[in-house]
């Protein structure tokens, strides 16, 4: 079975064809142009040219898509598309573009939530069913999620953030730090300066609601106590920066383990999955692998590939759905920006 | 005016009774800088209108909207927007923001809004400016 992919979200715009033969995924291509560099000049995503370029560029990716593949029209057996969340505008054009396609190839068509595809991004790398119930970190700039799985398709909502989510917690520290957009990549750089266990600095910042009795998080307050602790250091050296930009890191990384580590407790899961841009981040990745071995739980964690948006995790989504007969009638599908997943 | 809160609970209290003098069909423009709590005080805005999901930040996705379930209202629907990138009024038109000024079945807050007010004034819209001032770290000065 072969599922041509499409997602455009946000600010990348992508196309992939990802095949299932006995329940292994292959991802045949996936092809992405990202706008980032476009928008880095003004901090973060700018809508208008978003929708402006996801219009120019979706066609060659999703031929670009299907040559990579070796791949024409008629070897594709399914079309699937992020419905949202994400930025209206760019949503609608691949939606539309998506429910074009559909039409004039008569092709059976899904409709995939962006936070799905995320969850699922780590199954590529691994064969064999899941083991349940499963406890799923979703990460990114805009979503901070504990989703329990329960079965295929079957979520339920345990934790999120309460105000900012953590990949925006990183884009405003890095505001704050002077050290440019996106902020993910940035602060991980700066806090990889700090050389040693030990520092001298002794930045301490707050982890927020890491006690409080459920599996929500809030890093909003953080974001504050780094504009106070910046403020207030006298001397702003490198030195003093990156360990502000570690101890903000870390900071952030305790929150998310310690809820997700107690959710999976709590819900006696045997699987940990984590998602999202934030995923990329290889200091979270390394403290998440630690834990879960020490509470020995299985651990799926995406291929830095497919951290990041891109329209492979849309396409493996889209297989569990086929599998479900969840077809959309595309006359009927419109963007959602606002559609929660659970 | 001028208020001080002590600490987020206070800030969202007064947001809360600063919602209650909204009648439906205002902008209000936050104005304050990184983590002042521009999204603390809609928390405060939104438990005015009976809203009971949680208010989280509109930046990743610059417009959210939240049904306000009450019958007895007349407002239905708050929208809290973000221009912190720098959105202009093309990107807020792209993303359906417009649509939602000065609807007297919505009330729409817009952080970092200030650059909105021109266009707001010559549609007639009524606006309502809401400073946030840092005092420290968690006192803030509200000027309305």
């Amino acid at each position: 079975m072969k599922i041509l992919a499409i997602e455009t979200s946000c600010d990348e715009t992508a196309a992939s064809v990802v095949e299932n033969s006995k329940g292994a995924f292959e991802i045949l291509s996936n092809a992405i142009s990202s706008q980032e560099k476009v928008h880095a000049k003004y901090g973060g995503i700018v809508p208008e040219v978003a929708a402006r370029l996801h219009v120019e560029k979706i066609l060659p990716i999703i031929e670009s898509a299907l040559k990579t593949a070796k791949c024409n029209w008629k070897k594709i057996d399914y079309i699937a598309v992020t419905a949202g969340p994400g930025l209206v505008s760019s949503l609608m054009i691949g939606v539309e573009t998506a429910k074009a396609l559909a039409y004039a190839f008569n092709k059976p068509l899904l409709k995939v939530n962006h936070i799905e595809g995320h969850l699922i991004s780590a199954l590529t790398t691994y064969h064999s069913p899941l083991t349940f119930p499963a406890v799923a970190l979703v990460v990114s700039g805009g979503h901070t999620q504990i989703i329990l799985v329960k079965d295929y398709l079957k979520y339920k909502l345990i934790g999120e953030t309460r105000d900012d989510a953590a990949g925006e917690a990183f884009d405003k520290a890095a505001k704050i730090l002077g050290l440019g957009y996106p902020g993910g990549p940035a602060i991980s750089r700066e806090a990889d300066k700090v050389k040693g266990k030990s520092s001298k600095l002794k930045v301490k910042l707050p982890r927020p609601m890491i006690k409080s009795n459920d599996f929500d998080m809030s890093f909003s307050g953080l974001k504050t106590a780094v504009l106070y602790a910046w403020r207030d250091t006298k001397k702003k050296s490198d030195e003093a920066r990156a360990e502000m930009a570690r101890e903000f890191q870390q900071a952030v990384i305790d929150v998310l383990i310690s809820k997700t580590i107690k959710a999976a407790k709590e819900y006696n899961a045997k699987t940990l999955i984590l998602g999202g841009g934030v995923a990329a981040n290889s200091a979270l990745r390394d403290a998440l692998t630690d834990s879960a071995k020490k509470e020995s739980l299985e651990l799926l964690i995406p291929d830095i590939k497919l951290t990041g948006d891109n329209a492979a995790m849309i396409g493996m989504a889209a297989y569990y759905h086929i599998k479900n007969k969840n077809f959309t009638e595309p006359f009927n599908l419109r963007a959602d920006p606002q559609w929660e997943l659970v | 005016m001028n208020t001080v809160t002590k600490n987020e609970k206070e800030t969202i209290q007064f947001g809360k009774k600063f919602a209650k003098t909204l009648k439906g069909g205002e902008v209000v423009l936050l104005i304050g800088d990184l983590g002042a709590g521009k999204t603390t005080f809609v928390k405060g805005a939104a438990k005015g209108f009976g809203i009971k999901k949680n208010i989280t930040s509109p930046t990743f996705v610059l417009l959210k909207v939240y049904k306000v379930e009450s019958s007895k209202l007349k407002v239905k629907e708050l929208i809290h927007i973000d221009t912190y990138r720098g959105l202009g009024l093309a990107d807020l038109e792209n993303i359906g923001a417009l649509e939602y000024f000065g609807r007297e079945d919505t009330v729409c807050f817009v952080e970092w809004g200030l650059g909105l007010e021109k266009y707001l004034k010559n549609a007639k819209i009524r606006i309502y400016k809401i400073e946030i001032k840092n005092l420290d770290i968690d006192k803030r000065q509200i000027t309305f």
